[in-house]
């Protein structure tokens, strides 16, 4: 072993010692680099609601992101229990649909990277339906999600605006389905306003998904509508190879070799683009509510 | 850490008629709110006025007691300024027949 290896070895001893040891950091798994660390007892650390663009006037925006509204800070407050809080403070995010089939919604964090390399993406969160009802409602949130929006920096060869996406396909129809799905198309693009300037996609319509292959999950869903309990995911992602590398939910590591993003050619203005999505769908007249606890992002450079 | 401060947008570009209401909103964070309601289009027939409404869980709806006139015209607003709102809020309105109002509702909190 050479005296670089040795300092190295170290090196990452130290780290890993000092985010094991520091209780914001202890639950995640971070990369060397912390790129952000969001507790929502902080504040909405930057996750904003997704608008669709729009030229002249809001008429031209996609009826998908019309109907997007602001993220909330959310002590998960029950009808008949109170509040539930976060993991280590009183706040979450919230992403809430409006009530009816279908309805989703999206909350949106808009950084750019400065190097091409491996990112990971961790997440605490839960879901549940409106409890509008005395009833556990396991199959009316149709599902809960993430992704990517990329793209290459200016200068590079081939660069392409990539977007992964994942979500739990909690249930469909009123079938409990529970198992994560990727999507790898789009619905085509088309000018918003009178000219080609702008233009718009919706790309969680609700075509296209695909099952992420041995992505059946059953997660812990508790027993009444105003129960949760906090879930861990893990997405890793080369920005390099614009390439998914791995993904974890709770226990279960899942084969991603089967798994692709959309693709498109780069756009004019997106260079080094890196946003994170956070999203929920009700598949009944419903609200449906994604919670986030805290997120961390973190790259190898 | 300076305290809390947010623009939430309840409603953009909705056409309110009938018993309109936006979507609940989650606050209890907050100390002090504004409402501003700003009319896209021209409203059509009579504005009614608007009311702040305040919830224990954001199913169940009581009026707070503000109320504000809706705009007569396009880009006419309407504000309210509101603290002691407990966890939830929105705002609602009752349209007569044929009366509607495409509205922009924006929602600024303090800590």
């Amino acid at each position: 072993m050479s005296r670089s290896d040795t300092s190295s070895d170290f090196g990452e001893t130290v780290r890993r010692a000092m985010n094991l040891s520091n209780p914001g950091l202890s639950r995640f798994d971070p990369l060397p680099r912390i790129i952000t660390l969001d507790e929502f007892s902080r504040g909405h650390c930057g996750w904003s609601q997704l608008v669709g663009n729009y030229e002249n006037t809001l008429d031209t925006m996609l009826p998908g992101y019309a109907q997007h509204t602001s993220a909330m800070l959310s002590t998960l407050p029950h009808w008949d229990a109170g509040s539930h809080g976060g993991m280590r403070g009183s706040y979450a995010l919230k992403i809430a649909t409006r009530p009816h089939p279908g309805a989703q919604n999206v909350a949106i964090k808009r950084l750019t990277f400065r190097k091409r390399g491996p990112i990971r993406f961790e997440a605490y969160f839960t879901f549940k339906p409106e409890a509008t009802e005395l009833k556990l409602g396991e199959t009316d949130v149709r599902s809960v999600g993430f992704l990517f929006d990329l793209q290459g920096g200016d200068r590079d060869d081939g660069a392409e605006r990539v977007m992964p996406h994942l979500r739990f396909l909690n249930a469909e129809g009123g079938q409990h389905l529970q198992k994560w799905q990727f999507k790898n198309e789009t619905t085509k693009f088309q000018p918003v306003g009178d000219g080609e300037k702008t233009l718009s996609h919706y790309h969680l319509a609700p075509e296209g998904w695909q099952d992420l292959p041995g992505g059946s999950q059953r997660l812990c869903y508790n027993e009444i509508a105003t129960k949760v309990n906090w879930s861990y995911l893990r997405f890793d992602f080369d920005l390099a190879e614009m390439k998914a590398l791995s993904f974890q939910c709770n226990d279960r590591v899942f084969d991603m070799s089967g798994f692709d993003s959309i693709r498109m050619p780069a756009m004019k203005n997106l260079w080094c683009m890196l946003n994170f999505c956070l999203f929920a769908e009700t598949d009944v007249a419903r609200r449906a509510f994604l919670y986030v606890d805290s997120v961390c992002i973190s790259g190898d450079f | 850490m300076l305290p809390e401060n947010i623009t939430a947008i309840l409603a953009r570009n909705e056409t309110w008629s009938g018993e309109a209401a936006s979507e609940p909103y989650e606050a209890g964070w907050a100390r002090e709110a504004i409402v501003f309601v700003r009319a896209l289009k021209d409203p059509v027939g009579p504005a009614p006025l608007a009311r702040i409404e305040i919830s224990p869980d954001g199913m169940h709806w009581v009026p707070e007691g503000t109320e504000m006139p809706l705009p007569s015209q396009k880009d006419g607003m309407a504000v309210a300024r509101l603290t002691h709102f407990g966890s939830w809020l929105r705002v609602a309105a009752s349209f007569e027949d044929d009366a509607s109002c495409t509205v922009l509702v924006t929602l600024h909190l303090k800590a």
